[in-house]
């Protein structure tokens, strides 16, 4: 079986790095945490480093090192840290960086939107939870981290565990990824199911959904449309046919790229087209998470009787001439 | 119409001559390596919030490699994916800190400790 990497050098850096996180997990006596982290960092960039030069003619982009670095270094910290409150600052970074990866991958869209709900939205309710749930400071302990933030639970079974997981993982990934095709031209003979179809027939059927779009393309190129005119892509996305919309003679416009529609318009005809019915649930589950969380964290206010009656009467009306 | 390249990431993303540069194992072996952090982490620490935190790295994990694969065989339904991935979290956020809250109410403590009897 072909290997990416030898898997020896791959269980090794996975022991590695877990040694490296075993140290570097909170304890109660002092432990060397910076030195198990900077072990832990260097086994996950020795997988990395050796993935590119075994296979320098696929490395990736520069910017994935930077971005991966950071937000596997800032992942290490989320679980690290002893304040709660800059665990998840340091998620809020993994966040951003992982919006990077994203960017790399050109799903532009994914990681606009990661950055605004994931950092702008979910991590300020976690900020604000852990400020609402933190116990009130009282003078003897200070700045005192309560005991169950600054001692890891298990940190040895845990780290054998999840680097176990990694071992595999990793083991299967590489072994399976050395099959998958990695070129272009390699893509294009895959078989069909396992796409819908071939890219420039997708393309070009998005574009044919935006007449829009194509006639304002068109017309950046320098071909004369008017608004009510009929146009229909081919299935390269090479040629334009236009029908006039008072009967006249249709004709063809080559183009000399094809047309191809962007990240935004690809990903919003593939959600909404391809999987509605997902759409569907994903509110009724946003619909149920909301409706739960308000019951979940509603107060019980205890009145007595008087106090009862006292609302009754407000209620209905007769002691409430405010 | 030429795609926005406003910085020299998305530029080279974008172009399809580079496209052979993306490659799967970079990017899983980072998916995996994140959400082997997230489940030790979730194994070790005691902090309820910081263990629903760990929840989302393993989310944030999965995403990558949802889009990752997704970029690889140019369909969008991995990016689709993540979308939905992104409303689970959202919800399971909302749900979890008002648990949270709730059960630090009652306790006076973020220990996961503190609810051992639960264990049964």
């Amino acid at each position: 079986m072909d290997h990416l990497l030898s898997p020896w050098l791959v269980y090794s850096a996975c022991a590695v790095g877990a040694a490296g996180l075993c140290i570097a997990l909170p304890r109660k006596t002092p432990t060397p945490q910076a030195l198990g982290a900077i072990l832990a960092g260097a086994a996950a960039g020795l997988v990395i480093l050796a993935l590119t030069f075994t296979h320098f003619e696929h490395r990736p982009n520069l910017y994935f090192y930077i971005f991966s670095i950071v937000a596997l270094g800032s992942a290490l910290r989320v679980i690290t840290h002893p304040k709660p409150v800059y665990a998840a600052l340091y998620f809020i970074l993994t966040i951003v960086a992982s919006a990077g990866l994203y960017l790399i991958l050109s799903a532009e869209f994914m990681a606009f939107a990661l950055i605004i709900v994931y950092a702008g939205a979910i991590l300020i309710t976690y900020l604000f939870v852990i400020m609402l749930a933190s116990q009130s400071p009282s003078e003897a302990k200070d700045d005192e981290i309560p005991r169950y933030d600054a001692e890891a639970r298990e940190p040895v079974a845990a780290a054998v565990v999840g680097f176990v997981l990694l071992a595999s993982l990793t083991g299967l990934a590489f072994r399976g990824a050395a099959e998958l095709p990695a070129t272009r031209d390699a893509i294009a003979s895959l078989p069909r199911h396992t796409l819908s179809g071939p890219r420039e027939a997708r393309e070009a059927r998005i574009m044919s959904d935006m007449p829009r779009r194509v006639r304002a393309i068109l017309r950046e190129k320098g071909h004369e449309v008017a608004d009510t005119d009929a146009v229909a892509v081919s299935v390269d996305g090479r040629t334009v046919t236009i029908r006039p919309a008072g009967g006249g003679e249709a004709r063809t416009v080559g183009l000399t790229e094809g047309l191809s529609p962007t990240n935004v318009e690809s990903l919003g005809f593939n959600l909404l087209r391809d999987h509605p019915g997902s759409i569907e649930i994903a509110g009724v589950i946003l619909l149920m998470a909301m409706l739960g969380a308000v019951v979940l964290s509603r107060k019980q206010v205890e009145l007595d009787e008087e106090a009862k009656s006292r609302q009754a009467r407000l209620l209905s009306g007769d002691g409430g001439e405010a | 119409m030429a795609p926005m390249m406003w910085s020299p990431v998305l530029a080279q993303a974008a172009d399809p001559g580079v496209m052979h540069e993306v490659t799967l194992a970079h990017y899983l072996f980072v998916a995996v390596a994140m959400f082997v952090l997230g489940v030790v982490g979730f194994l070790t620490r005691r902090n309820l919030i910081i263990m629903f935190l760990c929840t989302e790295l393993m989310f944030q994990a999965a995403g990558i490699a949802l889009i990752a694969f997704g970029r690889f065989y140019l369909e969008y339904t991995g990016q689709s994916f993540v979308i939905f991935v992104v409303t689970v979290a959202a919800a399971e956020a909302a749900m979890a800190l008002a648990l949270v809250v709730l059960l630090f109410r009652k306790r006076e403590s973020l220990s996961a400790e503190a609810w051992q009897e639960l264990k049964g």
